[in-house]
């Protein structure tokens, strides 16, 4: 394949508010297509770097090239090649679907002979079809984040930034809007914001993780898993074994590491199953479970960001 | 997808005012109570006077609508500020002169609007004496002069907050000044008299009303008008960098 340019590539990306440093000196590059991970605790400064990215705040120190435009000298052609999604779908309640669609469209330069297609492609890809008559105002949050989805689409940009768009979703409502981003993200790329982790693991192909304005973290999930030490590991309860065992697991083939998790439990990182259970047989103990456990984002998250996710 | 020009953004947010407008109360109010306002002003004007033209009622109506423009602008920025859409519209590739713009046309579309349902006056006029058409025109441009430097004040009050009614408040209150200037005029030493009559907006009117149109005059409104809409650009950008 093609090595493409970046589809965003930020240098020591800066912004403060007065004395608060929201952003510091992010470097990051992102490559499409494919959905990448924005992930961050409450207030670690996600959404100003979207903000950032989409010009919609400039930038106090550093650069950002987005979609090969500089964010600064050239905000009118980024801003004509990102589709954006705010955390809360920028509607106006008096407009119907249709006629906020099509204004939308005009406002992203979206040719007037082209317009109308435009927007029933988005409604018909996006599930709303036949709400094209419907107020805005009048929508239910599922639809009000579809038809902010279909916003964000109008003009068929090739990078999505999407700010927390599943949150306040009922459990319905989440399955078809992830559905739908694993869809788009076919044939573009987008950076998908959350703090839901499962969420991050089914969608996303990469994380970047960031904390009090600063990039902590940045790679596909195993990656992370394996820098913090948090790689697939195996559970192993057993019984009828002396009190403590993990000297005696330790000394098995390909186990690197073993921890005691409790009486009868214990946590065991290495390709070892069949070392471990064969020893646990060997010793006449009596395995009553060993279970493989993925690389798992929480513990990344935690180890990372140190507090709770 | 290329960015829209200066031309078609300004069409663009124009279109989208004037469906808002018209499908929420403000722009309904607006007319309503300028009309009831202005009906009181029309009728006490002829009744006092006698004479068939606008003249006595056109301090009034300025004064109308320096309270009525504000419902106009009011909501225009601010609420777009409060319901997030100000994030739409500034990550959209539009310059930020051609919202201001389009916006400050769509409230100067409602201002015509008005003046056209005035309509009755002059035809009242001229079923009960023979205004001079000339005059007639002269003052409704001058009204209109002020639709256009006040809807600028107003469209910069509404772009200081996220509140409506301050932004409405806000709207009147950049306006008075340059209508109480006239009210304190007569206490004043001779030379600040002059000063006064250059600040004041009904002066600049009165012209208008009197059948003359005076470059001094347009160029006043036209000032007025400019200042603010540039102060309302100024506004939206720096609050970016805050």
């Amino acid at each position: 394949m093609l090595e493409l340019a970046p589809m965003i590539e930020t240098d020591k990306l800066t912004k403060r508010f007065g004395a608060v440093t929201a952003v510091d000196s992010v470097d990051m590059r992102i490559h499409g297509p494919g959905i990448v991970g924005f992930l961050g605790p409450n207030g670690a400064g996600k959404t100003t770097t979207m903000r950032l990215l989409t010009g919609f705040l400039p930038m106090t120190d550093g650069r950002a090239v987005v979609a090969g435009h500089d964010v600064f000298e050239e905000p009118q052609q980024v801003k004509a090649k990102v589709g954006y999604l705010p955390e809360a779908p920028p509607l106006y309640p008096e407009l119907t679907v249709g006629e906020y669609l099509r204004f939308v469209a005009e406002i992203r330069g979206v040719p007037t002979a082209r317009r109308l297609a435009q927007v029933g492609e988005v409604m018909e890809r996006t599930g709303l079809r036949g709400w094209e008559d419907r107020l805005t105002g009048s929508l239910s949050k599922g639809y009000r984040q579809r038809v902010g989805l279909a916003q964000a689409l109008v003009h068929d940009p090739p990078l999505l930034i999407l700010d927390e768009p599943t949150s306040g979703l009922d459990p319905a409502q989440l399955v078809n809007i992830r559905k739908l981003i694993l869809d788009l993200a076919a044939d573009r790329t987008v950076v998908l914001s959350t703090h839901v982790l499962p969420e991050v693991e089914r969608l996303c192909s990469r994380v970047i993780l960031i904390h009090e304005g600063r990039l902590v973290g940045d790679g596909t999930i195993e990656e992370l898993a394996e820098d913090v030490g948090a790689g697939p590991w195996l559970e192993l309860v057993v019984s009828g074994a002396p009190d403590d065992i993990s000297a005696a697991l330790a000394s098995v083939d390909a186990v690197d590491s073993v921890r005691r998790l409790s009486r009868e439990t214990y946590r065991i990182t290495g390709d070892a199953a069949d070392g471990v259970a064969a020893r646990v047989r060997q010793e006449g103990w009596q395995l009553k479970a060993l279970i493989p456990h993925q690389a798992s984002l929480q513990e990344v998250f935690v180890s990372l960001v140190g507090g709770v996710a | 997808m290329n960015p829209p020009g200066f031309a078609r953004s300004t069409l663009a947010i124009f279109k989208k005012e004037m469906r808002v407008f018209f499908l929420s109360p403000a722009a309904y109010a607006f007319v309503a109570v300028a009309l009831f306002l202005g009906g009181i002003f029309f009728y006490m004007g002829i009744a006092l006077s006698g004479e068939a033209s606008l003249r006595p009622m056109m301090s009034n109506l300025g004064v109308t609508l320096i309270f009525c423009l504000p419902l106009v602008t009011m909501r225009q920025l601010a609420e777009e500020t409060r319901a997030g859409t100000l994030e739409l519209l500034l990550t959209s590739p539009i310059p930020i002169g051609a919202l201001i713009f389009g916006k400050w046309l769509a409230a100067m579309a409602l201002c015509a609007v008005l003046l056209v349902s005035t309509a009755p006056y002059p035809a009242i006029l001229y079923v009960l004496g023979d205004p001079d058409l000339g005059v007639l025109f002269t003052s409704y441009l001058g009204l209109f002069a002020c639709c256009a430097a006040f809807t600028a004040a107003g469209l910069f009050a509404s772009s200081l907050t996220r509140d409506q009614m301050v932004a409405g408040v806000g709207g009147v209150l950049l306006v008075l000044p340059f209508w109480l200037v006239s009210a304190i005029r007569d206490v004043l030493p001779e030379g600040a008299q002059l000063a006064a009559d250059r600040l004041s907006f009904l002066a600049h009117l009165r012209s208008f009303a009197g059948g003359v149109i005076d470059t001094g005059d347009i160029a006043w409104f036209a000032g007025f008008t400019f200042v603010f809409l540039f102060l309302t650009w100024r506004s939206l950008e720096s609050r970016r960098w805050r």
